[in-house]
C-alpha cells in the first residue's frame, strides 16, 4: 500500500502532470500524421527525456506511445489514410463507416476501445509482471541466453515479410551491437582507430535514424501534395459506445487479450496485434458479410488490441529487458540511460518508479478520452498542416536531438547512415524490427553466452543441465527445427512460396 | 532504390566474409576458449548462411531479363529525387560545419533550402525556419542546457 502512494505522490507532481499533459498532445497530433508513426513518436521523446528525471521521462513515452496508437484511427477514418501502420488494418472499414455518415460512431469506437483494450493490458503488465519477475530471479546465465534466442527466433518468426529477410537483418543488428569495446573480453573490434567507435554504435541515434529519418525521407519521395482537407466530425462521439460495448463484450475481450499476448511477444508489436485481431474478428464474426461495408465491430476488436498490445510489450521489456516491440527497444535504451536495469530485480530495487510506471499507464488510458475527444474535434486543422513544412521540422529536430545524447556530432553521422540504411532496407522489403531487436539484445546475449561457456568449461551440454534452462533451450531448438522442416519442404516442393514460408 | 534479393544478399555475404576474416584475427582472452571473436564469428555464419540462402533462392525463382537494379517510380522525377540527396546532403553539411558556422544559421539555412525545394512559399519558409530554430535553441540550448555549436554566432549569443 505504501507503494501506491508513494507512487501516486511520484506522479501528484505538477511537472509530471504537464509532462503527461504535453507529451498526450505531441502522441496524439504524431499518431495523426500519416507518416508520422508511434514509434517515430517514442524516439523523437528520447532526447528531451534525456534531460528529465526518471518518472516524468517514462511517463512522457508512456502517454506519448498509448495516445498515438490511438490517433492514428483519425485520419484513417477521415481520409482512409492510417496515422500509423497500427491503425491500417482496418483504415477502410472506418472510412466506409464515414461514408455512411458515422465518422463519429467510428472515432468515438476508435477512443473509447482504444482506451479499454490499454486499460487492459495495464492490468495484465500490473499482474503478470511482478509474478514473471518473482520465477525470473532463479534464472542464470543459461535460461537468459535461451530466452534471448527465443525472442530473437520470435522476432522473425511473426515478422511480415519474408523470414530469410528477417534473419538476415537480426544478424545485422546483433553484428552492429558486437561493435565497439563493450564486449566481455574488452577487446576492441570493428573500430579501425576510431575513437569514437570504440564507444559503440549509440542505440539511440540509430534509432531516431532508423524510424525517424528514414521515414522523413520516404516523405520525400512520395507525393507531394497535401493532404485532402478531413470532413468536420460535429455530432457527439460518445454516444451509441455504450450499446457497442454490451454488443461486443467478446470481440473487446477477445481482440485485448490478443493484442496483450502479442504486444508481450518480442518484435510484434501494436501493427501486427491490430491485423490479426481484424482477422479473428470476422473469421468468429455473426455477421462476416457485413466487414468491408462500413462495420463496427472489426474496429472494436483491433482498436482495443492495437492499444493492448502497447501495455503488454512492457511485459517482457521490464522482466527480462527483452523488448516487446519497436517502442520498448527504445525503453530498454531509456532504463539504461536512467541506471534503471531491467530485469527481475527491478521490481524489488524500484518498487516506487515501477508502481509509478503502472500508475501512469492507467491514467494515460483514462485521459485518452477526453484528449482523443479533443484531438478528434481539431482533427481539420491539425491535418491541415502540410508535411512539405512538418518533414524538415523533423529532421532538424532529430539532428539536434541525436546531438544532444553524446554532445558529438558523430551521433548525427550515425543517425544518417541508420537513416539511409533503414529506408534502403524497407524499400527492399527488408524488416526493420530485428535490425532493433539485434542492437538490443546482442550484448545480452553474448554476455550470457560466454558467461555460460565459461562457467560449463566450454561444454554445450551445460545449456541443458538445469530444469528451466532445458525447457527453454529444447522449445528454442524445436522452433528452430520447424523453420527448417518448414523451409526444406516448401523447397523439395519447389513452390515459389516456399521462400515466404521458411 | 529496388535491388534484386539475389544482389542486396550477395551484400550481405560480403560482409558476413568480412565479419569472419576480421574476427579470426581478433585476439583470444587469456586462458579461455572463448575470446572475441567468438560471437561475431557466429554473427558471420548466420549472416552469411541466411545471405546464401536468399541468393540461391532468388536465382532459382528469377526469371531471365529481370533487372539487377531497378530505379523506383519516385527517383524517375528528378526534382524529387534532387530533394532526396539534398537532405541527405544537408545533414551531412551540419556534421561538418556545424561548429564553425553554428546551430542558428545552419538550421536556418537547411530548413529554409529544404522548404523552398518543396513548393512551400517563401514568406511561410522564412518564418517557419527561423521560428524552428529559435524555438529548437530556446529549448535545448537554453532549457536543457545542450552546448549548440554557436559558431559565427558566438560573441552575439546571451
Amino acid at each position: 500500500m505504501d507503494t501506491i502512494w508513494n507512487a501516486i505522490l511520484l506522479i501528484a507532481d505538477p511537472y509530471v502532470i504537464i509532462v503527461i499533459c504535453l507529451s498526450s498532445i505531441f502522441g496524439l497530433f504524431v499518431g495523426a500524421m500519416p507518416g508520422l508513426t508511434a514509434t517515430m513518436a517514442t524516439a523523437l521523446l528520447v532526447p528531451i527525456t534525456f534531460f528529465m528525471p526518471t518518472v516524468p521521462a517514462l511517463a512522457a513515452i508512456v502517454t506519448a506511445s498509448a495516445m498515438a496508437i490511438f490517433a492514428g484511427d483519425i485520419p484513417g477514418a477521415l481520409l482512409r489514410i492510417p496515422g500509423t501502420p497500427a491503425s491500417a488494418a482496418y483504415a477502410d472499414e472506418a472510412y466506409a463507416m464515414t461514408k455512411k455518415g458515422q465518422a463519429e460512431l467510428a472515432l468515438g469506437a476508435g477512443v473509447v476501445f482504444s482506451a479499454i483494450g490499454g486499460i487492459f493490458g495495464t492490468v495484465v503488465l500490473v499482474l503478470a509482471a511482478p509474478a514473471l519477475a518473482e520465477f525470473a530471479l532463479r534464472f542464470s546465465s543459461f535460461e537468459y541466453f535461451w530466452l534471448v534466442c527465443l525472442g530473437l527466433t520470435c522476432a522473425v518468426f511473426i515478422a511480415q515479410s519474408s523470414p530469410v529477410k528477417g534473419m538476415i537483418t537480426l544478424f545485422l543488428g546483433l553484428f552492429v551491437a558486437s561493435i565497439g569495446l563493450e564486449n566481455p573480453a574488452g577487446t576492441p573490434r570493428f573500430t579501425f582507430g576510431s575513437i569514437d567507435l570504440m564507444g559503440g554504435i549509440e542505440m539511440i541515434p540509430a534509432m531516431v535514424g532508423m524510424f525517424a529519418i528514414a521515414e522523413v525521407l520516404r516523405a520525400l519521395t512520395t507525393a507531394r501534395d497535401a493532404l485532402p482537407p478531413p470532413p468536420s466530425v460535429r455530432g457527439s462521439i460518445f454516444k451509441g459506445q455504450w450499446r457497442l460495448t454490451k454488443k461486443y463484450p467478446v470481440q473487446i475481450l477477445r481482440g485485448s487479450s490478443i493484442g496483450t499476448l502479442i504486444g508481450a511477444l518480442p518484435g510484434a508489436g501494436a501493427d501486427i496485434a491490430s491485423w490479426i485481431t481484424y482477422a479473428t474478428s470476422k473469421r468468429f464474426s455473426k455477421e462476416p458479410e457485413k466487414f468491408g461495408t462500413g462495420h463496427v465491430e472489426g474496429i472494436v476488436e483491433s482498436g482495443a488490441a492495437n492499444n493492448a498490445a502497447v501495455s503488454g510489450a512492457w511485459i517482457p521489456a521490464l522482466v527480462f529487458g527483452i523488448p516487446g516491440d519497436s517502442i520498448t527497444a527504445i525503453v530498454i535504451g531509456v532504463l539504461y540511460l536512467k541506471n534503471l536495469i531491467p530485469g527481475p530485480l527491478i521490481f524489488e530495487k524500484q518498487a516506487d518508479t515501477v508502481t509509478a510506471l503502472f500508475v501512469i499507464f492507467f491514467l494515460a488510458n483514462i485521459i485518452m478520452v477526453p484528449f482523443g475527444w479533443l484531438a478528434i474535434k481539431t482533427a481539420k486543422q491539425m491535418l491541415s498542416v502540410p508535411r512539405t513544412i512538418l518533414m524538415p521540422v523533423v529532421m532538424m529536430f532529430c539532428i539536434v536531438g541525436a546531438f544532444a545524447i553524446t554532445n558529438s556530432p558523430f551521433a548525427i553521422s550515425v543517425m544518417l547512415v541508420f537513416g539511409l540504411v533503414g529506408f534502403l532496407m524497407e524499400e527492399n522489403g527488408y524488416p526493420v524490427a530485428p535490425v532493433i531487436l539485434g542492437i538490443v539484445l546482442g550484448p545480452m546475449l553474448e554476455q550470457n553466452f560466454v558467461t555460460s561457456m565459461i562457467k560449463s568449461d566450454g561444454s554445450f551440454l551445460a545449456f541443458f543441465a538445469r530444469p528451466i534452462a532445458g525447457v527453454l533451450g529444447v522449445v528454442t531448438l524445436l522452433v528452430w527445427a520447424a523453420m527448417l522442416w518448414r523451409g526444406f519442404r516448401a523447397w523439395r516442393m519447389g513452390s515459389p512460396a516456399g521462400a515466404a514460408t521458411l | 532504390m529496388k535491388v534484386s534479393d539475389a544482389l542486396s544478399g550477395a551484400i550481405f555475404l560480403a560482409l558476413a566474409i568480412f565479419i569472419f576474416v576480421y574476427s579470426t584475427g581478433l585476439p583470444p582472452m587469456p586462458g579461455q576458449r572463448y575470446g572475441a571473436g567468438a560471437f561475431p564469428i557466429v554473427i558471420a555464419l548466420g549472416l552469411g548462411g541466411f545471405s546464401l540462402l536468399q541468393i540461391v533462392q532468388t536465382l532459382r525463382r528469377r526469371a531471365p531479363g529481370t533487372p539487377w537494379v531497378e530505379l523506383p517510380e519516385w527517383a524517375r522525377d528528378r526534382g524529387v529525387l534532387f530533394n532526396f540527396v539534398l537532405a541527405l546532403a544537408l545533414i551531412l553539411v551540419y556534421v561538418f560545419l556545424s561548429e564553425r558556422i553554428g546551430f542558428i544559421p545552419l538550421s536556418i539555412a537547411i530548413l529554409l533550402l529544404l522548404f523552398l525545394r518543396q513548393g512551400v512559399s517563401p514568406k511561410a519558409s522564412v518564418m517557419v525556419a527561423v521560428a524552428t530554430t529559435l524555438a529548437i535553441q530556446v529549448a535545448f540550448a537554453d532549457l536543457l542546457r545542450v552546448p549548440l555549436p554557436r559558431g559565427i554566432l558566438t560573441d552575439l549569443l546571451w
